[in-house]
């Protein structure tokens, strides 16, 4: 006596060869588009990290000297600039008699704008007054 | 006829087949391969469409596993996408589809029985099977194949549980009666 699952499955046992042969394709379709992926992650990576080493080693190792000798200058450079900033608060102390300077400047200018303003305004008056053109004419005619 | 026997639940490496594990999809295809394609065959009945079905079935499991939300139902997950594309190939070949055929209209049993059928009688469940409407059929082919429940076969073959009850009852109905009637007339 056999369950109708077993005589289903029996029936159909011929075609084994064929699903086996189905299934290995797909699995090695799978097994490729797995191997791709990784591969392409893979190359992601390498063109990230190649890139970095091969600009290192084209650009940076065949002339290592001058690379060194300009870091060199440039870590001087900082150095002496660093040194000239340090003397600040002394700075400080000469600055007064300049500041003292340039105040007595300030006034002295104020001074003369201060004599100015007046007799500006003045002509501004005399410059800008209008007249009727009519009186204007009498008085050219006259 | 006896009561179906509780099957144990069986671990599936589905977990492993959405990581990507080659390994674990051959184990799935070599553990489904024939019950799947058995039921395309009994429904489509032609062995290079059912091939090429059970093949698209296998491809579509592979690239929507990821939507799977219970591991446990894989089983029905597969003939569902099958079933999808049983219906589609009737579509193509403008055959009776499943709502065209009516639903009996019969009182239900509970629990259906399991039919133990003789060497000399095989052929003949068979032809029986191939002889039910289709619907009834694919309930039936499910039910054999892989003991699914109600509800996975309703699932599957995208209807309600009433409608799956009923079919199973009425289809198992006439094969049983189909089976007696040949006992008592052997000739």
């Amino acid at each position: 006596m056999k369950t109708p699952r077993e005589i289903l499955l029996e029936r159909h046992r011929a075609a084994g060869p064929k699903l086996d042969a189905m299934r290995d394709g797909i699995i090695l379709k799978l097994n490729h588009r797995g191997t791709e992926a990784q591969r392409e992650k893979i190359s992601l990576l390498s063109l990230l990290f190649g890139g970095f080493n091969k600009m290192w080693c084209e650009l940076v190792l065949p002339s290592r000297r001058v690379w060194s000798g300009l870091a060199a200058v440039w870590v001087l450079i900082l150095v002496v600039n660093f040194a000239e900033r340090d003397p600040a608060p002394a700075g400080k102390a000469t600055a007064a008699p300049v500041m003292m300077n340039l105040a007595e400047q300030q006034q002295l200018l104020n001074e003369l704008f201060a004599d100015r303003t007046p007799a500006t305004d003045a002509d501004r008056e005399k410059t800008f007054s209008p007249k009727p053109r009519t009186e204007k004419f009498h008085t050219s005619a006259v | 006829m006896k009561m179906p026997v509780a099957s144990v639940p069986e671990t599936l490496p589905v977990p492993q087949a959405r990581a990507g594990e080659a390994g674990a999809w051959d184990a799935l295809f070599r553990r489904f391969q024939l019950p799947l394609y058995a039921y395309v065959f009994e429904l489509v009945r032609d062995e290079q469409a059912s091939l090429d079905i059970v093949q698209e079935t296998f491809i579509a499991a592979t690239k929507y596993l990821g939507g799977l939300r219970d591991d446990g139902k894989f089983g029905s997950w597969l003939f569902g996408i099958a079933h999808q594309k049983v219906v589609q190939h009737w579509r193509k070949r403008k055959e009776v589809l499943f709502d065209e055929v009516p639903e009996p209209e019969d009182g239900l049993e509970e629990g259906p029985d399991t039919l133990l059928i003789r060497r000399e009688q095989e052929l003949e469940f068979m032809d029986l099977v191939a002889q039910l409407p289709p619907p009834q059929r694919a309930v039936v082919l499910l039910y054999f194949l892989e003991e699914f429940t109600l509800e996975e076969i309703a699932r599957v073959t995208e209807t309600n549980t009433g409608t799956v009850k009923s079919r199973l009852h009425y289809a198992k109905k006439t094969l049983r009666k189909l089976l007696e009637a040949k006992n008592e007339n052997p000739a």
